[in-house]
């Protein structure tokens, strides 16, 4: 449970889509929206640096080609880099996963191939992931402090996500994380 | 005009996946022959070892960046002569100076298309068969 005094000193970060920030300010959260986007929260454990991206892989020409991979890749890329220029281990890093929700049933579920390149990249890298909520139907807000590692996250329902979404379906946890 | 598929390629990037998309591209384009490196002390390594015709490092590595891979490249007559294309993150005018002034063949500004590659390489190479 977080202190009166940590919530009135705690800073709020949005990080749109195409976006990454990183932070070793303790005293920050950072905040997104997801649909079918999906966000990795990477921090360094022993140093409480850390840091979120949020992306979506093309769509259209690129979507799960080549063209796709060379875009995901780089949007990690960002993140990676960043988190260890701000002093973070590459040996010592950890990630959370959370977005790759279904937003319109007709379509071609962009959401679950955002989910699979993100699950392969960190495969690929040696990236432990230590929990996170992927796929699944609708939309979340997503809450991340690095500092401690806590990820809050709530199903989005109204119009915030930049899609209608419908209710959202259990999606598959894979713990460490808060409903809220 | 030089076959792509004579060219022999060492990729050099930290991350694996940017590894790969480099290689599948270059596949795309004909290349056949590669070795890999996850970093530019390594890669320095593979090049005294056995030179190869083109390098393709990225610049933000542990341990040595692509511009400490360059110089030390430069520096060591067997593999001075080798053609190297650095990928950047960002079209930053100073690091594409320097490179140039350690004497960079070309370079890439990530996320990059396969086109993108393909005039970067025949830039240094010439038409690519």
């Amino acid at each position: 449970m977080m202190s009166a005094e940590a919530l009135a000193t705690e800073r709020r970060i949005h990080v749109g889509q195409g976006e990454h920030h990183v932070t070793s300010d303790r005293s920050v959260m950072l905040t997104t929206i997801l649909g079918s986007c999906v966000a990795m929260c990477l921090r360094d454990p022993d140093t409480g640096i850390g840091g979120m991206n949020h992306f979506l892989l093309p769509e259209g020409e690129g979507a799960g080609t080549d063209a796709g991979r060379r875009y995901g890749a780089y949007a990690m890329e960002l993140l990676i880099n960043d988190v260890l220029k701000a002093g973070a281990r590459r040996e010592r890093l950890e990630a959370k996963l959370f977005g790759g929700g279904r937003m319109f049933a007709s379509l071609k579920d962009v959401g679950v191939a955002n989910a699979d390149f993100a699950e392969r990249f960190l495969r690929d890298e040696g990236i432990p992931v230590v929990g996170g909520s992927l796929r699944g139907t609708g939309g979340r807000r997503l809450h991340y402090w690095p500092a401690t590692g806590r990820a809050l996250q709530r199903a989005v329902t109204d119009n915030h996500v930049p899609v209608s979404a419908p209710p959202p379906a259990a999606a598959r946890d894979s713990g460490a994380v808060e409903l809220f | 005009m030089p076959a792509a598929a004579a060219i022999h390629v060492l990729i050099v990037d930290d991350q694996l996946s940017m590894r790969a998309v480099i290689r599948s591209s270059l596949q795309q384009l004909g290349f056949r022959e590669f070795r890999e490196a996850a970093d530019g002390e390594i890669g320095l390594r593979e090049m005294i070892t056995k030179p190869a015709h083109l390098v393709i490092s990225d610049f933000n590595m542990p341990n040595l960046d692509g511009l400490g891979l360059l110089r030390a490249i430069r520096a060591h007559p067997p593999t001075q002569g080798a053609a190297f294309i650095m990928l950047t993150g960002r079209a930053d005018r100073d690091l594409v100076q320097r490179a140039v002034q350690f004497g960079v063949n070309n370079y890439l500004v990530k996320p990059f298309t396969v086109a993108q590659l393909k005039e970067k390489l025949e830039g240094v190479f010439g038409p690519l068969t």
